[in-house]
């Protein structure tokens, strides 16, 4: 009798611990849910979309009668044979890697510089950051145009009188060397802010007692940096590697409104360019799904070294 | 004592100056617009540039205020991008915990999907999203830019966050969980104070990117009672006439302010320091 | 703590499903009883009341139907129409540009007008620019609304300071008094004309005025015809007048800068533009600002002048043909169209036609080819790319206008 009594405990305990287990486990699943629930019921059907209209002929006229004719890998094909597609790649790969490193670079120095300054210095970088960050696209493209404008732009007038050089009406979108450094300062401009703020608050996370600790100990701001920032701003640094990588790998608005469409030649096409153009201004969808689906491919390429490392720091934990 | 003191003091000086003309380069832009704001047409347009306008005008400030649909936009994208906001930093931080903290079978594919939608290029998503939004009856309605604004927000939030959880150290959670709370008490508790920075970075960059959205608020917005501020904006280069550069740059200074005032009212939340003390080395 | 988790997925969970389902009230389907019209924000700011005229004049013939105008930006309102061609929930009247409508009515996206053509006024006399932008295959999809021409905008104390007692009648004559405007303002980077390097607007204006032309069709292939001789001839009178009598970079376009800014800015005596540009000639130059219609090379004519505009159109998707029609009658009747015209605009028939120096213009005009891959030759700059290799000399005229010749001539070919 005790022995039936026991058993019956000992398997409704064991069925409690196993629905408390499930349940437990679940918890993961539960937290991801809402985040796959959005992003499934708006993205997904984009996304099929997207697959099937590459591989199919879809120009306006298929568009307005909303049927597409399928033509398999041809859309690719013609793709991966343009010698434009190439080079734009080529160009934009240099382009982006100049990018991500100037952001960077500059975003960690700035970001140590915010620690060191006193409060008040540091709300009035911060605020500015902030306007920068702020300004719409569109506006802060207007305004580097005009600062780099020949016929009146203050950057002329100023190297001009700083005797830098005499650059009275100096064309600064004559070449694509030119155009593109123009671009690549608007965009690590715009950039900075993100990356500056987002460090700075990872630094915050940096012990301060053990800073100081090493600096009792003589140790110089140098191996500081390398033996306890370092690691710690690590996954941060990596995300926004990804992140600047994927980001300026497609950037569009920029150098489309500064270089201007009517300078806009193949000659100085970059990927996300070169998409809108040979995609969208043509209406040719099909051509245009077929691009994106190769820029999502190489982006990934591209920053999968930085995704596995981040990936792998979650994992080992 | 004293003079590391004045020595720790003179090189913050030193920082300092460095820091103030960081600002004046990076600002400049800024200043430019909102000097432009302020200058009168003929100042805008001369060939030597006016740098500080001497006799300012309001008179671009009342054209950008007086063209219709102003406070009304300025309405709708302050809820369109609160409500994206909030919503997307609950649902992402979430998320990240579970990737941080937690082994579960397919976290390896739920990442990779988070990382591979922010991959594709926005533009080819328009078409489509469109029509799965007028699908839903979602299109002319804020609740449809919200939903869009959140496949974009949340993405990067996720991967944001998920970092920063990756630099707090597990110990502070364990010593937690010996004190007798439960993994979901000690996330609430304890790691969510000591996300302040990162929930802050995230929710600023978040805020921005949502407010200065432009193409999917334009192609799913109709009625200008409807629209955010972004599509009022481009009513300024929209024509094929002459643009109002004067009131273009005065709408813009008055559209950067609930950027600035969110900024202003969040940032000591990155200020404070949080693991020093908490962990004994 | 478990259930505080439960209770947070579930709700967001019911927040999601809100989310979804609660705006199926604000996006009502389009009811039979309200018209949508997409005008471009030209319209808002420049001729509010001509809308408002055309909505009471409908509204008082149909009582029961809304008009609701929702305005578009030059820029990104073919996007915005593609999303909603794909979609649903797209406008009943459309204005497009004219040189916009041949790509999609090539595709089909409009809605057969010819029945209601004899409602439309004046529909017997629509300006010839105008009217075959808005025609594809016979049948009629777009009502002209508006036209604008190129004239040239002067300071008239430069000219008379410069001795020039009397406008210009050729082209030869302007240049001359070009020479004159430049002896009395020698101060660097000043044009006595600016013309932007790479205004195709301009140049082809020079090549129509000596018999030439952009494409034409002949047994169904385009051919380029910018290699014939009247076409060069044209070209080398452009190069010889833009180098005698303009200052303006040759690489760069129309918009950058703007000409009325270097007008403003006391750098140029006249400038070549729509008859708007009058509009932004800054405080100090606005009194002595003054118009005439451009020469030809030939005295008494004047020069072709780009016949831009825009036509009004009704999508396929819409459900309201005859309603989009009606309001179209009303928004281009005669009454309206001369207060387009009071505005500054050209009015959409030969008979409405005043002598405004804008309307003198028009009355010799030049249009591009009506094809359907017209936009990728203006996307893909070609003609620019044209004018900057001549200007700057990297190429010679023959070779320049060859090559942008069988470029244009593949690009309309394509099927």
């Amino acid at each position: 009798m005790a022995a039936a009594a026991e058993t019956t405990l000992l398997r409704s305990r064991r069925r409690r611990r196993f629905w408390g287990r499930a349940l437990r486990g679940s918890i993961p699943y539960g937290l991801i849910l809402p985040v796959l629930v959005v992003i499934g019921v708006i993205l997904g059907y984009p996304l099929y979309w997207l697959a099937k209209l590459s591989t199919e002929r879809y120009g306006l006229f298929e568009l307005i009668r909303r049927a597409g004719v399928s033509v398999g890998l041809d859309n690719y094909r013609s793709v991966l044979h343009d010698s434009i597609f190439w080079h734009t790649l080529l160009r934009t790969v240099v382009f982006a890697a100049v990018n991500v490193t100037l952001t960077i670079v500059f975003g960690t120095l700035l970001a140590l510089l915010l620690v060191r300054v006193s409060t008040v210095v540091r709300l009035v970088v911060s605020s500015g950051l902030v306007l920068v960050w702020s300004m719409p696209v569109v506006v802060a493209v207007q305004i580097w145009y005009w600062m780099t404008n020949f016929q009146n732009g203050v950057v002329n007038y100023v190297l001009t009188q700083l005797h830098v050089g005499n650059f009275f009406q100096h064309d600064w979108y004559a070449t694509t060397f030119s155009q593109l450094s123009l671009v690549t300062l608007l965009i690590v401009w715009g950039a900075l802010p993100f990356v500056v703020i987002t460090l700075y608050a990872g630094l915050a996370q940096v012990p301060h007692d053990l800073v100081e600790a090493a600096e009792v100990d003589g140790a110089r701001p140098w191996r500081i940096f390398l033996d306890i920032t370092l690691p710690i701003l690590r996954p941060i640094l990596l995300i926004l590697t990804s992140l600047s990588i994927i980001w300026d790998f497609g950037v569009f608005t920029q150098p489309y409104l500064l270089i201007g469409q009517s300078k806009i030649t193949s000659g100085n096409y970059l990927m996300s360019i070169y998409l809108f153009e040979e995609g969208y201004f043509k209406s040719d969808f099909g051509r245009g799904a077929a691009i994106s689906i190769l820029m999502l491919l190489i982006v990934a390429v591209l920053s999968v070294v930085y995704v596995r490392k981040m990936v792998r720091i979650g994992e080992t934990q | 004592m004293s003079s590391r003191r004045r020595g720790r003091r003179a090189r913050q000086a030193g920082w300092n100056a460095v820091g103030l003309a960081v600002f004046v380069v990076m600002v400049f832009p800024v200043f430019w617009m909102i000097s432009t704001a302020f200058k009168s047409n003929d100042q805008i347009v001369s060939l030597s540039p006016t740098w500080f306008p001497l006799h300012p005008t309001l008179v671009h400030f009342r054209d950008a205020i007086h063209r219709p649909y102003f406070w009304t936009d300025v309405r709708n994208s302050l809820i369109v991008v609160s409500v994206t906001v909030a919503i997307s930093i609950v649902l992402a931080f979430l998320a990240a915990v579970a990737l941080a903290r937690y082994r579960f079978g397919g976290r390896k594919l739920f990442v990779v999907l988070v990382i591979g939608i922010q991959m594709l290029p926005q533009a080819g998503l328009i078409i489509p999203l469109y029509v799965v939004l007028a699908r839903y009856h979602q299109v002319n309605a804020l609740t449809g830019v919200i939903v869009t604004y959140m496949t974009f927000v949340l993405p990067f939030s996720v991967w944001t966050l998920r970092g920063f959880l990756l630099g707090i150290p597990k110990e502070l959670e364990e010593a937690a969980m010996v004190d007798g709370s439960t993994r979901l008490g000690v996330f609430i508790k304890i790691l969510l104070p000591l996300m302040g920075p990162g929930l802050v970075a995230t929710s600023v960059f978040a805020f921005i990117t949502t407010w200065n959205e432009y193409i999917f608020a334009r192609v799913l917005l109709n009625d200008q009672s409807k629209q955010t501020i972004t599509v009022w904006l481009s009513y300024f280069l929209g024509s094929s006439r002459h643009t109002d550069w004067g009131a273009l740059m005065a709408a813009s200074t008055l559209t950067a302010i609930p950027v600035v005032v969110f900024f202003l009212l969040v940032q000591r939340r990155i200020a404070f320091g949080l693991t020093a003390g908490a962990v004994r080395g | 703590m478990k259930r505080r988790n439960i209770v947070a997925l579930v709700g967001v969970a019911v927040l999601a499903a809100a989310l979804t389902a609660a705006s199926t009230g604000a996006t009502k389907k389009a009811a039979a009883n309200s018209l949508t019209v997409w005008l471009q924000v030209d319209a808002q700011s420049g001729w509010p009341d001509v809308v408002a005229a055309a909505n009471q004049q409908f509204q008082s013939d149909h009582p029961g139907t809304t008009v609701n105008i929702q305005y578009q930006n030059w820029g990104d309102h073919l996007q915005k129409f593609d999303a909603t061609l794909a979609g649903g929930g797209g406008p009943d009247v459309i204005e497009m540009g004219n040189t916009e409508m041949t790509k999609y009515m090539a595709a089909g996206a409009f809605a057969d007008l010819s029945s209601y053509r004899s409602t439309f006024a004046n529909s017997s006399s629509w300006l010839k620019g105008l009217a075959a932008s808005g025609s594809f295959g016979g049948k009629l999809y777009g009502v002209p609304y508006y036209a604008g021409s190129r004239v040239v905008t002067y300071r008239s104390d430069l000219f008379k300071k410069a001795g020039i007692t009397k406008l210009p009648s050729t082209t030869a004559e302007y240049a001359a008094d070009a020479q004159k405007l430049l002896a009395k303002n020698p101060q660097k980077g000043f044009s006595p004309i600016y013309i932007a390097g790479t205004d195709w607007y301009v140049a082809m204006s020079f090549v129509f005025d000596y018999g030439g032309g952009i494409a034409a069709r002949i047994s169904g292939t385009w051919k380029g015809l910018l290699t014939t001789p009247k076409s060069i001839a044209g070209l080398t009178a452009f190069k010889n007048f833009f180098l005698a009598t303009s200052r303006a970079s040759k690489t760069t376009d129309e918009t950058h800068p703007n000409p009325y800014d270097v007008y403003a800015q006391g750098q140029a005596a006249s400038m070549i533009g729509p008859s708007w540009f009058s509009c932004c000639v800054g405080t100090k130059y606005k009194a002595a600002t003054a118009q005439f219609v451009m020469p030809g090379h030939v005295k008494g004519q004047a020069i072709p002048g780009f016949l831009g505009g825009s036509d009004l159109a009704v999508p396929v998707t819409s459900s309201n043909t005859a309603l989009a029609a009606d309001w179209i009658k009303d928004f281009t009747s005669t009454s309206s169209e001369k207060a387009l015209q009071a505005k500054g605009n050209i009015p959409n028939a030969t008979n409405l036609l005043g002598s405004s120096v804008n309307e003198r213009a028009a009355a010799r005009s030049w249009f591009v080819p009506t094809a359907k891959h017209w936009v990728d030759v203006e996307n893909g700059n070609i003609l620019r790319n044209m004018l900057a290799q001549i200007l700057t000399g990297k190429l010679t005229i023959k070779q320049a206008a060859s090559s942008a010749s069988d470029n244009i001539a593949s690009v309309l070919n394509q099927p």
